[in-house]
């Protein structure tokens, strides 16, 4: 049986494990009439997410159908996307003061 | 669909019966301690240093606590360190509450024999007030009487997919029987603000929801920080939130699909029914006491967890006078902490429920909680002191 992984909207290139999910595991990503099958590269812990795509650095992050951030660095598909990938832009006081300085 | 409440003079209607006795201090603590069925705070906000409009909120919220439906009648003493300032008169705080017709008694230890004379007549009047509310019997009523406020915190991703979403499918429920429904969180809602403003009602509450969200964001980018050391919360981080973009997107299904009403401040009652969004913070010491203020007679935590280890005894955060319920949708959370949980949605990920059937239980819940059911958290006499929210310096 493969694990299982959400996607919020069929714009999205990441989706969320719902279980706790091995490297080198099959994915599948229920998307309404099909599924995408993938393999995971590493594993995702229950409530991470997974890039459904290959995601070349500085391209948009997708959930919810919008933005939750940019890649900063090329994401192949079937890795975890978190924090050392994936990179908020919002609100960011550091770049703020980076851009004053 | 209906509920069984106590109906009060100015038409409002309680979902509970309280006797509260207002402000936080000494006396108040006394009369609360010895007398069954009243409330008190435990706050450190007196309003002594505050600037005007700090004051000014604290007074919202004391004026607020005592018009909440949920309260049968209020005794107000004078011996705060802020009673001094004209914000924060006790004649002005026990007026504001009286002009909705409930029954508003003042204690002076000035006028009374000091502080011990002051607690004496206090048990007597409380005693008195809570028999009388005793009194009155419920009735029942239609669900356009159901106030709700909502913050969703220890977010995780099972927030966003199923816990926020099933308090969206209960707030539409409410919003469509006429009923008010409160949600916040200003900060969190930074990276979603384009999808809440297109649900204003009109082009004016739009731009005031896009401001709103623009002044937290200046702020925050004054502070020069990066916000992700911040907010995400290292909990939410944990629990596989990436950004706040991804929190704030999550975040917002809590307010379900209806047109947003309005944007009111900290502990401001609504003008009229429908879904508000409140211009708060999320610190769950201080919303939930502002959803009270503003007259929630109920309010919702929903709750992720998946950050947080060992957290299984889950206790009461301020809601004063509100009945306070916990929801989750995370299985590990609830598997940890069931017998504090008032609503389990992690159904909905295991597939044994669907959106629409988890939501429907979810309102079954909040009307018999309303009705009298006690929330789990309301069998504890623990709960957390009141922060609350003021914006300006202390001086």
């Amino acid at each position: 049986m493969p694990k299982r992984a959400l996607i919020m909207h069929p714009y999205d290139n990441v989706a969320t494990a719902v279980e706790e999910i091995q490297a080198g595991e099959d994915v599948a990503v229920p998307t309404g009439a099909t599924t995408i099958s993938l393999q995971a590269l590493e594993a995702i812990p229950f409530g991470f997410k997974i890039a459904i795509q290959a995601i070349p650095s500085g391209q948009i992050i997708r959930k919810y159908g919008e933005t939750i951030g940019t890649a900063n660095t090329e994401i192949r598909k079937g890795a975890l996307v978190h924090i050392h990938n994936l990179e908020g832009t919002r609100a960011r006081g550091d770049l703020a003061k980076r851009g004053a300085a | 669909m209906s509920f069984l409440g106590y109906v009060r003079r100015d038409g409002s209607v309680g979902t509970r019966n309280h006797v509260l006795v207002i402000p936080q201090g000494i006396i108040a603590k006394a009369v609360c301690d010895f007398v069954a069925g009243t409330k008190g705070l435990l706050t450190t906000d007196h309003g002594s240093g505050r600037t005007a409009h700090d004051r000014e909120q604290i007074a919202r919220v004391l004026i607020g606590l005592g018009r909440n439906p949920n309260v049968a009648a209020v005794i107000v003493h004078a011996a705060s360190p802020g009673a001094g300032y004209p914000e924060l008169k006790p004649e002005r705080i026990a007026d504001e509450i009286a002009s909705s017709g409930k029954r508003v008694e003042m204690l002076d230890p000035t006028k009374d024999g000091g502080t011990y004379g002051a607690i004496m007549k206090g048990i007597k009047l409380a005693r008195e007030l809570v028999y009388e509310a005793s009194k009155q019997r419920r009735v029942e009523v239609g669900d356009e009487h159901l106030c709700i406020g909502v913050k969703c915190g220890y977010s995780d991703t099972t927030s966003g997919i199923a816990g926020n979403p099933a308090v969206g499918y209960l707030y539409d429920k409410i919003v469509a029987a006429g009923g008010t429904a409160l949600f916040g969180e200003t900060t969190e809602v930074i990276g979603a603000e384009q999808a809440l403003a297109r649900r204003a009602a009109t082009p004016e509450i739009a731009q005031a929801i896009l401001d709103a969200v623009a002044a937290t964001e200046e702020r925050a980018k004054a502070s020069g920080q990066d916000i992700r050391t911040i907010n995400p919360v290292p909990s939410n981080i944990k629990g596989g939130i990436s950004s706040l973009e991804e929190k704030s997107l999550g975040a917002i299904h809590k307010a379900g699909t209806a047109l947003i009403q309005g944007v009111l401040q900290y502990a401001e009652h609504p003008p009229c029914k429908g879904l508000f969004f409140v211009n708060n913070w999320m610190g769950h010491l201080s919303i939930f006491a502002g959803y009270a203020a503003a007259g929630a007679n109920m309010v919702l935590f929903q709750l992720g967890g998946g950050g947080v280890a060992g957290r299984t005894l889950l206790e009461g955060s301020p809601s004063i006078v509100a009945p306070f319920l916990w929801a989750t949708a995370n299985p590990r959370t609830y598997a940890a902490a069931q017998d504090s949980v008032d609503f389990y949605s992690g159904t909905v990920i295991e597939g044994k429920e669907t959106p629409e059937e988890a939501g429907e239980r979810f309102y079954r819940i909040v009307t018999d909680i309303a009705s009298g059911t006690l929330s789990r958290s309301e069998t504890l006499y623990y709960t957390e002191p009141v922060d609350m929210y003021l914006e300006e310096p202390r001086f």
